[in-house]
């Protein structure tokens, strides 16, 4: 990465005018076998949670290279969450395990950049947990929308 | 680039919530799109046949499907782009069923959210790729390493499919450990019996012309791959030609040399040249090097004067190498006992009367070293036996596992040894006991309701302590409730825990799988793939993977074999998917980063070029390695970089 982005800031003045709702936009990497059958499931059940999230599908969390977020957050998305198999779960062994380590440093990363760490969430979701898929996704959604805007200087 | 859009309302399962009339006019204004269809049943047969004869008319140069999730439908969308002349990778399904109808209850923000879906589809979609399957010759004959249970059903079917198996063992016998016992539990069958059926199918059964055996023979190289092995095996001398011995046995009581039985676990010398135990297979004796007399300067020729055949005996037979081209690879080479010196507590190898469980099953055996008697020193009438269940297993400083099948033979021990001595007490010392099965729990029963049978809990195995008194053992413990206690016992059997056996870290290492955090082979699925090792076209059977009993050995061979069956079809190519890792090896800094993460050894190194290669056989496309690979070297196809960002740029427009 050669961009260098400066801390969050607050929106400086409130706008005249009566602002629409903050809806945020959240990037969802989920892997196949998994939390994306997760996904599916909690559809399957007809479990509603908020649009906001927007989800990438990779065959394993393992694919999920730390320069995708990092990506998505210059591209505008307020929130990243990562998605995948519980422990010992991961349909190719070991690749959640590595998703876990990326995601930690990961974490440092965007603290760098002045990155509220709320706004990159590892979870674990299986692919009979649609309730939890469901949950997860609104709980992410709240928080990012408590947070407000992300707002990168580039 | 031309792409066609193909909307399916999934009857109203989709439109009732996603617009698509409000969606689809924007998405044909989309330069790259070609036209924008809707259909209602998509995936139905008519839907299907639709879909085809559109795409043959149309011939758009990439599809995008808004359905139901790609887990349901990508692979039947795929078959049909493919019939229509579409390149089946150039497609992208858009989730708008599972992942937006149906949890979006606002129809207005449904249908906001399925149009993103849609474009951030057709964003990816125009930087697919066509790929294709390759396919590669493949060598269809297999490899059994270990002639057990496990080995001996994997070889006999592949055998019997018409395969071409070279099994091979160690051993100069062929059977693995439960030949050599007398009866086997559930139900008390002789372990010969049930086994020599098998042996004798693979000797000189129909189909035995299809299967080598190669006894004294162990695995020294592994080069290739999945379809592709070339395995260099080093064989031993027997010094007696199998071919030609007609196992009439003469060579051996002239034998004037003595060596230690092993197969008898040293209990009882044998001849320098003999056959390990009455019944073994190869019918064919074998001669031990350090013990005949020639090793030791003697012109001795006692044994090759009286064979009746001669040629037969071959004392300048050399160790040979010998390759073999094969497909797969069956790993059967089963397990190892804890050893019990190291619970020096028990006595085991220090104090006479007290044995492993091996060594009681000869002792029981009629062609054992006692010939079926218990080795009893002055037990008068009625005799004591302890057996020591859970030695090493169950234990966090040593087996942390059960292991599975030493409940179930203690019990049958108990049976046999008031068969063979009526009125005999027998004193099991136990941690846990697991008697699973629908069989297995009539010998605990029959166990239990013995009035001479006691069940001790221990607490420790270290708090067990054997000493000798008189011609007897004092067996001191303390109990689960923390009592200290002591009996007296005429013998003590100890239960070791199975533990990976001494080749296994050897094996382990030429054949790349893996070794778990016991030092077993380890599956590629503990549930669904326990025969499957890590590594493609390796598979395992038996104790080698896990402790268990025959059965579960036997289940495994068939299920090695069947792998094979159906992977590795006999005149038909090994289909290689295209969606796997590939270096650029312009780019590569020859970092190795990525065979560190990959969890299948499919990453491999080129010295002369000093750059990371993939085997695409081996690789299952995870992705793990381009994610790692710090120079962005590495591309996963059909999840290449570039389309994931253009799919992320595009939704979060």
């Amino acid at each position: 990465m050669t961009e260098t982005f400066p801390s969050e800031q607050v929106p400086s003045e409130p706008a005249s005018f009566e602002p629409a709702p903050f809806e945020p936009k959240i990037a969802g990497f989920l892997c196949n076998w998994c939390s994306y059958a997760g996904a599916d499931k909690a559809g399957a059940a007809q479990i509603p949670y908020p649009p906001n999230v927007h989800v990438m599908r990779v065959m394993c969390s393992g694919r999920i290279d730390p320069e995708f977020v990092l990506q998505v957050f210059r591209k505008g998305a307020d929130g990243v969450l990562i998605l995948a198999c519980h422990a010992g779960d991961c349909h190719y062994k070991e690749g959640n395990y590595r998703a876990i380590q990326r995601h930690r440093l990961l974490l440092r990363l965007l603290g760098q950049f002045g990155i509220a760490p709320e706004r990159c969430r590892f979870d674990f979701v299986a692919a009979s947990e649609g309730e939890k898929y469901a949950r997860v996704l609104t709980e992410m959604v709240e928080n990012i929308r408590s947070l407000g805007p992300l707002v990168l200087d580039r | 680039m031309r792409v066609g859009i193909y909307l399916c309302s999934c009857g109203t399962s989709v439109s009732e919530k996603v617009n698509y009339d409000a969606v689809a006019p924007a998405l044909a204004q989309i330069p790259e799109v070609a036209y924008v269809r809707t259909a209602e049943f998509l995936c139905s047969e008519e839907g299907k046949q639709f879909l085809q004869e559109d795409l043959a008319a149309n011939r758009p140069d990439r599809l995008v499907i808004a359905a139901c999730s790609p887990r349901e439908i990508e692979g039947a969308f795929m078959q049909v782009a493919g019939a229509a002349g579409l390149n089946p990778y150039l497609i992208q399904i858009a989730n708008v069923r599972e992942q937006v109808a149906w949890v979006t209850p606002d129809p207005e923000r449904a249908t906001a959210k399925g149009s993103a879906v849609i474009r951030s589809a057709i964003a990816r979609v125009c930087r697919h790729e066509p790929l294709e399957r390759t396919e590669l010759d493949a060598c269809p004959d297999v490899l059994v390493i270990g002639s057990g249970p496990a080995g001996l059903k994997a070889a006999v079917s592949l055998a019997e499919a018409g395969r071409n198996v070279t099994l091979i063992d160690k051993a100069p016998v062929i059977g693995g450990l439960p030949v050599r016992y007398e009866e086997l539990f559930p139900n008390m069958e002789c372990g010969p019996c049930l086994l020599e059926p098998v042996m004798g199918e693979v000797i000189h059964g129909e189909h035995s012309h299809k299967v080598e055996i190669l006894t004294l023979c162990e695995l020294d190289e592994v080069k290739g791959y999945y379809g592709n092995f070339t395995v260099t095996l080093r064989q031993s001398p027997r010094f007696v030609d199998v071919a030609r011995c007609v196992g009439c046995g003469a060579c051996i009581p002239v034998c004037p040399a003595q060596a230690a039985n092993e197969f008898d676990c040293g209990l009882k010398p044998r001849p320098a040249i003999s056959l390990p135990f009455a019944g073994a297979l190869p019918n064919a004796p074998f001669l031990s090097r350090d013990a005949c007399l020639r090793s030791h300067g003697e012109d001795c020729t006692l044994c090759r004067d009286a064979c009746p055949v001669e040629g037969t005996v071959i004392y300048d037979e050399c160790e040979r190498l010998i390759e073999r081209k094969v497909g797969a690879i069956v790993v059967a080479v089963g397990a190892s006992l804890y050893d019990c010196h190291q619970l020096p507590a028990l006595g085991y190898g220090s104090l006479p009367g007290v044995y492993t469980s091996l060594e009681f099953e000869r002792f029981l055996a009629r062609n054992g070293p006692t010939g079926g008697e218990l080795p009893l020193r002055d037990a008068g009438e009625a005799p004591t036996v302890a057996i020591v269940h859970c030695v090493g297993s169950l234990d966090e400083q040593r087996q942390p596992y059960c292991s599975a099948v030493c409940c179930s033979y203690a019990f049958k021990f108990n049976h046999l040894v008031r068969k063979k001595l009526p009125g005999s007490r027998v004193v099991h010392l136990f941690k846990e006991i697991v008697v699973a099965g629908k069989e297995e729990f009539a010998i605990y029963r029959h166990a239990v309701h013995n009035p001479q049978t006691r069940l001790i809990r221990y607490s420790d195995i270290a708090g067990v302590r054997v000493s000798a008194r008189a011609n007897r053992h004092v067996i001191e413990y303390i109990d689960s409730s923390g009592r200290p206690d002591e009996f007296t016992a005429d013998l003590v059997v100890l239960c070791p825990a199975i533990v990976p056996a001494e080749p296994a870290a050897r094996l382990q290492h030429l054949l790349e799988t893996t070794p778990d955090r016991f030092g077993f082979f380890q599956e590629l699925h503990g549930r669904v793939d326990s025969a499957q090792s890590k590594v493609r076209g390796v598979y395992l059977a038996g104790t080698c993977q896990a402790p268990m009993d025959i059965r579960g050995a036997c289940d495994q061979g068939m299920a090695a074999a069947g792998y094979i069956l159906s992977g590795l079809a006999d005149g038909k190519k090994l289909q290689v998917s295209p969606i796997v890792a590939e270096v650029n090896q312009d780019v590569c800094s020859g970092c190795r980063i990525c065979a560190g993460v990959c969890p299948y050894k499919a990453i491999g190194f080129s010295n002369e070029r000093q750059v990371s290669t993939v085997n695409a056989v081996l690789c299952h496309g995870c992705g793990t390695c381009v994610a790692a690979c710090p120079a962005g070297a590495i591309k996963g196809n059909h999840f290449s970089n570039e389309q994931i960002l253009a799919e992320m740029e595009a939704i979060l427009q």
